[in-house]
């Protein structure tokens, strides 16, 4: 085997601040390579780097030991890299036969055509996906599935993946590892960020770690485990780290009042006449796949999706009638819900540190002349970043400058200042380092012990074992299954979730 | 970031400065005191008006019914007063109730139907000069009634030697700025303007909120509008046919306030007022002819526009890649 892509001492800066520095990295031909690190070690730089989003500021790259100019990823395309984003940049009202030929098309384009080209290629590659279907209609993973059709239509020679599993359910993810193992034998090169070590581990040949910019270890997958790849991403050891979830001595919190109760809720084919409780003073985890109706159930209680979606059925908290049209009446009766995505509905962008923590109790007030104190916005983000451990220079720094980890905090703490009686975590740990996680996890229990409902939406197992006092499973838009945390193991929880 | 918009600002303050700077050595009518109150008034009628402009593109709005509103109303409470023999007390309020009622259309129509902004104040504008033009008032210009102690006290009274139209403005802009600098209020605008969806779920009345910025920018219309008529004993309707809605759009982007929403403030306002103004201004002595001018101000406007999409995406994407997210 020979290299296919060589970077050598490869360096990018934004602005005077190195994202990647001195970065040697190999790719073997037919090779699949994980790239892992912390947020904010570079991994996003050097793939975009590598497909020709960025140009390097010092360094040189080879690409079938030529040197490599890209100018851009149509330019990448052209030579044979593709990248697959973590949003797709598929075109939604478009089929799926349309998409794969974007910018391909001949001058006169006959639809039928197009369609039957589309089918049987779609079959070559064993996609099961309507060539005909609008992409817009498609979940996660088949979208993905066009995505990998797209690059493999422009004979891409290296495939380069932003977090291919995160949106995808366990069955899509099983059905991605077999396409990245097709491809491979099919020489296509691949490289993929995960933050999913056991991913990694499961599917590449090597693995690359990322910290602070620089390769901090770099080896054949065989010769890595767990311990030393997260020893490598933090430069500690953390063997005994976050999910200490397994561990049964931990003794689950006592059953508090009863917050919220949800009566035969229903919306649409996606929430189908759910029932369940919510009680005060434990942590109450949500566990279910893509397209269980988690999130949507959790939104339509805190008002955040519009009222036309709300189908019937009644919601009670603390014991009275509740049918909010807006978040803002939620709210300010004490239920907030922090999101899944910060950066669509979480942070705002613009504000400092300061501002968007504030902007909780400021959001919770009527008088819209009452008088902000920038004082104690000040005061504020002082006590907020010592209790979350956010890492800034200093509370006016604004928001967009953090990573992840301390963006999720400052949203936490904007909804914390809320004062709930009921808190919703969506996802609370997505794209967030593991430092942040450890003190996450901390604060999270550190509110269900004050004597709040919290409820945590996760698809990650060993987070719900870990948090949760009591678990509820979501399936096909309804909570088909209860467990205590003493008896809950991964096993159980899946089985209830597929179908 | 914060850099640039300092800059930015700096800039435009320093091309102003220059301007007055070159105008007043080169042009020898510049400092003549009939051209400077030509000055000040266009300047103050320009930068109230960008006042109601800059509150609803903070929060990522816009208001092209702005000028039609300003026209029709004024002109109405005028020609009551001078044709139908109102009092003026009971016709200005007429006409604020008038503006407050298009504010209310506008904001209920752009919040509760999710018209986009852009389409829903373009089409107000149409329907309320037309109405205007149809049912309201006759004729194009309508003066303002003999010895109105109102309109004189506007129009000619000076406070400490500024004229009340400047005044006026600065007042405004003083009462803006606190607005939305120190209240709760403009930090609802701010966050609006910023994230819309974060806003909603954090628990702003976003709706009411955008009902609210529209109301108020419609009164702020009507000052500019009594401003205009005290300035000029009168307002014409074919003011509403002119190109002021994008002198309007100048001086705001200009200024500095990103179209993309949440950025700016009253300063920039102000320094986007006085370049337009001075420009205008040095334009009308060095005789441009109209057609050459509305030609030079619509491409800085362009170039306004596309140096804030630069500086101020409205794309996430293309927002991360001048970060360099890592």
């Amino acid at each position: 085997m020979s290299a296919l892509l060589e970077l050598k001492k490869a360096t990018k800066d934004f602005r005077g601040v190195a994202a990647i520095k001195d970065v040697d990295f190999t790719l073997e031909q037919g090779e699949i390579h994980a790239i892992l690190g912390e947020n904010g070690a570079g991994k996003s730089t050097l793939t975009k780097v590598l497909a020709g989003v960025y140009q390097l500021s010092s360094g040189e790259m080879l690409f079938d030991g030529k040197p490599a100019q890209l100018a851009s990823p149509a330019d990448a395309l052209s030579q044979g890299i593709a990248m697959v984003f973590q949003e797709t940049n598929l075109v939604p009202s478009m089929t799926v036969a349309q998409n794969i030929y974007l910018g391909d098309e001949k001058m006169f384009n006959r639809l039928r055509g197009l369609y039957i080209q589309a089918q049987r290629f779609l079959l070559s590659l064993n996609f099961y996906v309507d060539p005909m279907a609008l992409v817009s209609s498609l979940g996660a993973g088949k979208k993905q599935m066009v995505e990998i059709a797209r690059a493999v239509h422009h004979k891409a020679r290296l495939m380069i993946f932003d977090e291919p599993t995160a949106t995808l359910t366990p069955e899509e993810k099983f059905h991605f590892f077999n396409l990245v193992r097709r491809l491979q034998r099919d020489g296509v090169s691949i490289i993929f960020i995960s933050h999913a070590l056991e991913e990694a581990l499961e599917l590449s040949d090597r693995i690359t770690v990322l910290r602070d910019g620089k390769v901090s270890a770099s080896d054949l997958t065989k010769n890595f485990d767990r311990d030393r790849i997260i020893q490598a991403m933090v430069g500690r050891s953390l063997t005994d780290e976050l999910y200490s979830g397994g561990d049964k001595h931990r003794i689950p919190r006592a059953y508090g009042e009863k917050v919220l109760s949800i009566q035969n809720l229903s919306m649409g084919t996606v929430v189908r006449n759910t029932s369940f409780s919510v009680f005060a003073g434990q942590i109450t985890g949500l566990f279910g796949l893509v397209g269980s109706g988690r999130t949507e159930t959790m939104k339509i209680v805190s008002g955040v999706l519009k009222r036309d979606f709300f189908h019937g059925g009644t919601i009670s908290f603390n014991e009275k009638p509740v049918r909010y049209r807006t978040p803002r009446p939620a709210v300010r009766d004490g239920i907030v819900y922090v999101t899944e995505d910060r950066k669509v509905e979480g942070f705002f962008e613009t504000m400092s540190i300061a501002a968007n923590i504030q902007l909780g109790t400021v959001a919770k007030g009527i008088n819209p002349l009452a008088v902000i104190s920038m004082t104690e916005a000040r005061a504020m983000a002082r006590q907020w970043t010592e209790r979350l451990a956010i890492k800034a220079i200093d509370p006016n720094a604004r928001i967009i400058e953090l990573s992840g980890g301390n963006q999720q905090k400052v949203v936490i703490a904007k909804s914390a200042v809320q004062k709930p009686k009921m808190i919703i975590f969506d996802e609370p740990t997505r794209g967030v380092d593991v430092g942040s996680i450890v003190e996450i996890h901390r604060f999270i229990n550190e509110l269900a012990d004050t004597g709040m409902a919290v409820i945590v939406i996760s698809s990650y197992l060993p987070e719900i074992l870990a948090l949760s006092d009591r678990i509820l499973v979501a399936r096909q838009g309804r909570i088909v299954e209860e467990m205590d945390s003493k008896s809950a193991t991964e096993q159980r929880i899946m089985y209830a979730a597929v179908h | 970031m914060r850099k640039i918009r300092l800059t930015q600002e700096g800039v435009v303050l320093a091309l102003a400065v220059a301007m007055c700077v070159v105008f007043a050595v080169a042009l020898p009518n510049f400092l003549t005191t009939g051209n400077l109150i030509a000055l000040v008034r266009s300047v103050s009628i320009l930068g109230i008006l960008g006042l109601g402009m800059g509150l609803v593109v903070i929060a990522r709005g816009i208001d092209l019914a702005l000028i039609a509103t300003m026209v029709v109303s004024v002109s109405w409470v005028l020609s009551l007063t001078t044709n139908s023999g109102w009092n003026l007390g009971p016709a200005l309020l007429l006409g604020a109730g008038f503006v407050i009622l298009i504010g209310l259309i506008n904001g209920i129509l752009i919040a509760y139907a999710t018209i986009p902004a852009i389409f829903t104040t373009l089409a107000m504008g149409l329907v309320v000069y037309g109405v205007g033009r149809g049912w309201l008032f006759q004729v194009d210009v309508q003066n303002t009634p003999d010895n109105s102690a109102f309109f004189n006290f506007l129009g000619r009274t000076t406070v400490l030697g500024m004229p009340m139209l400047i005044v006026a403005f600065l007042v405004l802009a003083l009462l803006m700025w606190l607005a939305l600098r120190w209240t709760r209020f403009g930090r609802f605008v701010y966050a609006m303007g910023d994230n819309p969806a974060a806003a909603r779920i954090v628990g702003l009345p976003v709706r009411p909120m955008i009902v609210a910025e529209h109301v108020i920018t419609a009164l702020i219309a009507y000052a500019a509008g009594l401003v205009m008529a005290a300035a000029s004993s009168g307002m014409s309707t074919r003011v509403y046919n002119s190109t002021m809605i994008y002198d309007v759009l100048l001086v705001v982007v200009l200024g500095g306030i990103g179209l993309s929403g949440g950025r700016g403030g009253v300063r920039n306002i102000l320094v986007g007022t006085l370049l337009v103004g001075v420009l205008l201004d040095g334009m009308t002595i060095m005789d441009v002819p109209y057609i050459e001018q509305n030609l030079i101000k619509s491409i800085i406007l362009l170039c306004a526009i596309v140096v804030d999409s630069i500086i101020n995406p409205r794309d996430e994407q293309t927002a991360q890649q001048e970060q360099g997210d890592i």
